[in-house]
């Protein structure tokens, strides 16, 4: 899993990430991790809370340094954020100052796209999520269902072909979440060539019917790396298929849960 | 429920359309002003002496708003209260100018930087506590009775609201908006203008309005203390020559352009802010 060739898009190698406690002593979010992810993958970091999955997605977008150790996106060293990754935040990160249309023309703007065809690509990437009609409008007008769908307008037109995303429908209800898995996997497969996806989440279900494979993570280790073969589209009855069942079941192991129920 | 996750466009439900805004009447606030006439015409009745009627007043107003001769035996020129009133909006105008600047920049540069901010707090907090007949003596002794030193004085006093308010706004901006920005490809120059400038306009904007709303009496009282010219040399001539229906005059007119000045500033910012005018999030 972690050779690196011409095919690698992300290779994380023998990275440390230490956090200093207010109180004393140190905590180790990630622990000597290595991993490679071929272009085009959809991968799911899955773990309970704290286990490092959000620090490894802030080291690979470069807005958290590694404490030993290095990340290459691309085949170039990551030194810091750039637009070469796309990130959708868990927190709601649309700047609230800007319509929904400048909002997702602004990366577009920031890499010196002519306004003409910047509009262009903004209109068509709105309509691609369901938000024609609303170019105007301020995000405060708009639900939380609608501001991660201009997010994920937003870091899709900027053309990334890395894409990492941080718990983005946590805070939604089911049938929102599920109107934006169709909506990201419309355009992760509009693409012949799909653009990589790092998506964490601690929804073992989500990660199930989204990813191509699944990193299980544990105390700032990979305790399991999953291929999920199931073929798309998926559904919620593809997560009562008997090698989706066993994938379920070996991830709430490495979680530390009884697929009965309970902890281990 | 069996959710297909698969390439399906979806329609969010409702259109929620931009809030535009629109010219109103107040009608509270007209009451408000008919009301306090009413009182201020009842007191001249009783306390004709000390409370001129309002009509009185008027009058006064009208005869010598260009050109006041009179004001020659106060000592004074005879400008009128025109003259006087634009006086002091100058005052204002350089102090919130001067002030603001200086407050928004050092607050700016301080919320990110703990070592200056360490450095810059107790020296703003200091400036912002000494009362302005304290500090006038030594900006006349300084730099004489010029209106510089009445400038100074009211510059002083919003620099130091305007500071707090800047730092606290910077502070308080979420990083997560820096961060999507860097990720989208912004560099430092954009960071500063589409980011920071936006993020913090509303809570700066809120300052500069409290720091003007203070601003009128402070530029008064420093003109009274140090001043040839302006409202407050005015009321100090006048109150020294007991001409009580003078005094209201240059209160009165202080009070209206004050109020009018502010009545604009809201609106330029209600409209320069138009984004975060409900102040949360408007769909249900």
């Amino acid at each position: 899993m972690n050779e690196t060739n011409d095919r690698t898009a992300i290779a994380v190698h023998n990275v440390t990430r230490r956090f200093q406690r207010t109180g004393g002593g140190e905590v180790i979010a990630a622990d000597n991790m290595s991993l490679t992810i071929p272009r085009g993958e959809f991968v799911c970091l899955v773990g309970p809370s704290g286990c490092g999955k959000t620090t490894m997605l802030q080291m690979i977008a470069g807005l958290l340094a590694p404490s030993e150790g290095e990340i290459e996106v691309d085949g170039r060293k990551v030194t810091g954020p750039g637009p070469d990754r796309g990130v959708v935040f868990q927190k709601d990160s649309v700047f609230p100052w800007m319509t929904v249309i400048q909002n997702i023309e602004y990366g577009l703007k920031c890499r010196g796209v002519p306004a003409a065809e910047r509009r262009a690509l903004a209109r068509r990437y709105l309509a691609h999520v369901g938000l024609e009609g609303l170019e105007e409008s301020w995000p405060r007008e708009l639900s939380g269902g609608m501001l991660k769908r201009v997010a994920i307008a937003t870091v899709f037109a900027n053309g990334s072909r890395v894409l990492l995303l941080d718990e983005p429908f946590g805070a939604l209800d089911y049938v929102t979440k599920h109107q934006l898995y169709d909506v990201l996997l419309s355009l992760w497969s509009e693409d012949e060539q799909h653009r990589t996806v790092v998506f964490v989440t601690h929804d073992i279900d989500e990660a199930l019917l989204l990813a191509d494979r699944v990193l299980v993570f544990k105390a700032g280790h990979i305790a399991a790396d999953l291929s999920i073969d199931s073929p798309r589209p998926r559904n919620t009855e593809s997560l009562l298929q008997p090698a989706v069942v066993a994938h379920k079941r070996t991830m709430l192991e490495h979680i530390g849960l009884r697929p009965s129920g309970g902890t281990a | 429920m069996n959710a297909t996750v698969t390439a399906r466009r979806t329609t969010p439900s409702s259109s929620p359309r931009p809030v535009r805004w629109r010219p109103r009447v107040d009608v509270v606030g007209l009451c408000g002003v008919v009301a306090m006439l009413g009182v201020w015409q009842a007191m001249s009745v009783h306390f004709g002496r000390v409370v001129p009627s309002p009509l009185t007043v008027a009058n006064e107003m009208a005869k010598n708003f260009i050109s006041a001769p009179t004001f020659r035996h106060y000592g004074i020129a005879d400008a009128g209260y025109l003259d006087a009133i634009l006086y002091t909006a100058g005052n204002v105008s350089m102090s919130m100018i001067a002030g603001g600047a200086a407050g928004i920049a050092f607050g700016l540069l301080t919320a990110r930087r703990r070592l200056l901010r360490s450095a810059l707090d107790p020296i703003f907090l200091t400036l912002g506590t000494i009362p302005i007949f304290i500090a006038a003596p030594f900006l006349l002794l300084w730099f004489g009775i010029s209106r510089f030193s009445a400038v100074a004085i009211v510059a002083i006093y919003v620099a130091t609201i305007v500071y707090a308010y800047s730092q606290r706004a910077l502070y308080n901006l979420s990083p997560v908006y820096e961060q999507y920005a860097q990720t989208l490809g912004a560099d430092d120059r954009r960071l500063f203008w589409d980011i920071m400038v936006p993020g913090t306009l509303p809570e700066i904007l809120g300052g500069l309005r409290i720091a003007l709303a203070g601003a009128w009496g402070l530029a008064a009282i420093s003109e009274l203390i140090g001043s040839q010219r302006g409202a407050g040399k005015v009321i100090q001539s006048l109150a020294n020559s007991v001409d009580v229906k003078a005094i209201f005059c240059v209160l009165l007119l202080l009070g209206v352009v004050a109020a009018a000045i502010d009545a604009l500033m809201a609106l330029v910012i209600s409209r320069v802010t138009a984004w975060n005018r409900a102040g949360g999030n408007d769909h249900e």
